[in-house]
């Protein structure tokens, strides 16, 4: 009796700790980059707020200097009574005030807006997009100081959102390959994980060796690396190639390259207590009892999902994002989805942003949904690749055994 | 010119690693034909590559081109509309007004005005640009615009107006980034290869005479080198300066939004607001050729960027595993000092016991 409490308790220890990591990495990062948006959207403010003005007061300069200028040498001095002289006249001045415009604009004076440009919201979306490498430019700084300080900040904040992007996209890859198992392949099905997990014994006996290696292989990884208590991603560096562990079959490379966007099986890291720290505690990993449910779970992270639902996926965010941008902006169907699909590959033009609504001075609903839209997206996208790469490994992997083993029948 | 550069190098390690491994049996034929076996893969993957990206984008600029210049500019009619307008609106108050208070009039042209240039924001901001279509997709800027869609930059100075054009650029983006993203991992290990050798060669240049003119002969002491991530910010920054430096003769920017420029462009951010195509194409006459220096300028930053990146990942990784190392090595020793502490302290506990006892 007191064994097993203290087993529960090691596992209550265990799953805290599981929590403080996750809580640590994940939230962590998030609360990261959205602490550095808000810092960059107050910092741009400041900066920038002041050259706003200055432009504006000069626009207005501008137009009354063309009315003066019309009314000293275009009525003054003209016969008033030839029309189409004075309309030509006319005609030309306010061509070249409608330059000046074009200049202006281009050079970021925004004439039909009543409210300030770099308000709370424009300021985060700036920076967002700065960090997302989206860069709409529909706002950029006109300040040298304004320049130099992105530059600065998106040395900086890049790095922090490709590690926002890895870290969430792996663990929405996860979840989602989870929830794929559990749903579109029924392994949450009673039975369906004996019979299978007995089906797929029998093949692994049957097969070669090249099948078996890989669990074989994870398993012998982690002596390399006694304290994986630490965060999974520390560990084994997602998408990056790792250098053999020793004692590791060179031919299954392709194996390596498929498990590769994936962290160890979960696990290793989760449900077991490391081994050095419990010393006194059985490591009980392969205990026959629970290998069906740890077999679920290592099963559920090493299928891969088919390309065509990830690309559903995608398709089925922007026509989402699609219709809730044309709704508030009263863009049709094709314009908004043009504008998500810009906005998510992070392209980014900039001739469709999202405008009143959004960038108001106040903090409204619009601008959260936005600039969730825009992060959450992101992170969609890189899961997406993720399982696509996984995928499309899988697939090659697959066709290069083929080829060896045609190669080999010929001979 | 920047192909051959890497080539002759990658050529140069990997017939040295083959000497250095096989001295034994090693038939000059056998060389020759993996020789040319290697440089067949090198051909079809590395510059394979590279030629594709580059044959994506003329493609790309000439079909863009096809579907968005004989688009009918509605935009450009509806500005002159509006100045039409602007006049008409003028001349009635001239000829209503009374002429000769100018308080009144001057107020009222001010009224007009302020009209006026709302509307012509108002365009603008749904892309009215001051050109027309014909104008604006010359083949260069064409050419710019595929690159900068498949590259992901989207500086946005020119846009798809028509809805084939935006299908266009949704479907070639779709196409396109794949490609690049093949570009830019392969651009970045040649390069870093590339670079790590060069690195390693002078790094065991220098080295050799240290030790030369100490005991005379190498250390055997074969460490695995990784480039320092300060060489590769070196590298960029030096990039960066000739970007800086070329576009500011160029374009006439000064040397900071030429560098602004050039770090919003490598960076994949791309506001838009400094192109250099913009100016280019109103100068007929070269434009050509900067655009290509241009185009391949972006194009070989994008490595740059990705062997920057590949190095300092490797970099990085070794760094943090030696910190690990020694964060290890430290905790092992203050767990050996508490024991040793420990057991001193018992014993010392104990002696006092057995004093006290006596």
């Amino acid at each position: 009796m007191p064994r097993r409490r203290r087993r529960l308790a090691s596992r209550l220890r265990d799953y805290v700790r599981g929590l403080l990591a996750f809580l640590f990495s994940n939230v962590g990062v998030i609360v990261l980059v959205v602490a550095y948006t808000i810092a960059g959207s107050f910092m741009f403010q400041a900066i920038e707020g002041g050259s706003e003005r200055k432009i504006d007061n000069q626009m207005k300069r501008e137009r009354e200097n063309l009315s003066q200028y019309l009314w000293q040498n275009v009525t003054l001095a003209l016969n008033l009574f030839n029309e189409t002289a004075v309309k030509e006249r006319i005609g030309t001045e306010l061509q070249n005030y409608q330059t000046k415009i074009v200049r202006a604009v281009h050079k970021g004076w925004d004439g039909g807006r009543s409210s300030p440009q770099w308000s709370f919201s424009s300021g985060f979306l700036y920076s967002l997009t700065v960090i997302t490498t989206i860069g709409y430019g529909h706002l950029s700084p006109k300040t040298e100081w304004g320049k130099v300080v992105t530059i600065l900040y998106a040395l900086l904040g890049m790095p922090l959102f490709l590690l926002y992007l890895t870290n969430v996209g792996e663990l929405l890859a996860r979840w989602f390959k989870c929830i794929y198992a559990l749903i579109c392949l029924c392994r949450g099905c009673p039975g369906f994980t004996r019979r299978r997990a007995a089906r797929l014994r029998l093949q692994y006996d049957l097969s070669e060796a090249e099948s078996i290696e890989r669990p074989q292989a994870w398993r012998g990884r982690y002596p390399g690396y006694p304290d994986s208590d630490v965060t999974p991603e520390f560990v084994v560096p997602p998408m990056e190639r790792y250098p053999p562990p020793r004692g590791y079959p060179r031919r299954a490379d392709y194996m390596r390259s498929v498990s590769m966007p994936q962290p160890p099986p979960p696990r290793d890291y989760r449900p077991r207590a490391p081994p050095r720290r419990g010393a006194s505690e059985p490591a009980r990993a392969p205990s026959p009892a629970s290998s069906d449910f740890s077999y679920v779970t290592f099963d559920a992270q090493t299928i891969t999902v088919p390309i065509s639902v990830c690309v559903t996926i995608l398709v089925g965010y922007i026509m989402f994002g699609s219709m809730i941008f044309g709704m508030w902006e009263k863009w049709d169907q094709l314009d908004g989805a043009y504008f998500c699909f810009i906005s998510l590959s992070s392209i980014g033009f900039g001739d469709f942003v999202p405008g009143e609504r959004v960038y108001t001075p106040r903090i409204e609903t619009s601008f959260i949904v936005c600039s969730m839209y825009l992060m959450l997206g992101m992170a969609l996208v890189a899961m997406c690749f993720n399982l696509m790469q996984e995928q499309v490994m899988h697939y090659f992997a697959g066709l290069k055994r083929a080829v060896k083993r045609l190669g080999r029948c010929k001979r | 010119m920047e192909r051959h550069h890497p080539l002759s190098a990658s050529f140069h390690g990997s017939m040295r690693s083959r000497d250095s491994s096989s001295t034994v049996g090693s038939d000059a034929r056998e060389k020759i034909k993996d020789c040319f076996r290697k440089f067949i893969a090198f051909m079809f993957t590395q510059v394979g590559v590279g030629a594709l990206v580059v044959c994506y984008a003329i493609l790309g600029a000439a079909g863009f081109m096809h579907i968005e210049k004989d688009n009918p500019d509605e935009q450009l009619e509806h500005v002159r509309q509006l100045r039409k307008n602007c006049a008409e609106t003028l001349w009635n108050i001239t000829i209503t007004d009374n002429l000769f208070n100018e308080t009144s009039w001057v107020f009222k042209v001010n009224e007009v005005l302020k009209v006026f240039q709302n509307n012509i924001t108002a365009a603008i901001h749904t892309g009215y640009n001051g050109r027309a279509a014909e104008d604006i997709w010359s083949f260069p800027a064409a050419l710019m615009y595929s690159l900068s869609v498949f590259t992901m930059i989207g500086y946005g100075n020119i846009v798809p107006k028509t809805v084939w054009g935006k299908i266009g650029t949704i479907a070639y983006a779709c196409f396109g980034i794949p490609i690049y993203v093949l570009y830019f991992c392969n651009m970045g290990k040649v390069l870093a290869q590339t670079f790590k050798w060069l690195y390693i060669t002078a790094h065991e240049c220098s080295r050799r005479d240290d030790t030369l003119f100490e005991d005379g002969e190498m250390q055997p002491v074969k460490r695995k080198i990784t480039v320092p991530s300060t060489a590769c910010l070196w590298v960029i920054s030096f990039y960066i300066l000739t970007g800086t430096i070329m576009f500011g003769a160029w374009e006439k920017w000064n040397y900071l939004d030429s560098t602004y420029f050039c770090v919003i462009s490598l960076c994949k951010i791309g506001f838009g607001d400094f192109v250099p195509g913009a100016n280019i194409v109103d100068s007929a006459g070269g434009s050509h050729l900067k655009l290509v220096i241009n185009f391949i300028y972006v194009l070989l930053g994008m490595g740059l960027v990705a062997m920057c990146y590949n190095l300092m990942c490797e970099d990085v990784r070794v760094k943090v595993r030696e910190l690990r190392e020694d964060l290890r090595n430290c905790l092992d020793d203050i767990t050996l000092k508490i024991t040793v502490c420990m057991n001193d302290t018992k014993y010392y506990h104990h002696q006092k016991n057995s004093r006290n006892v006596k």
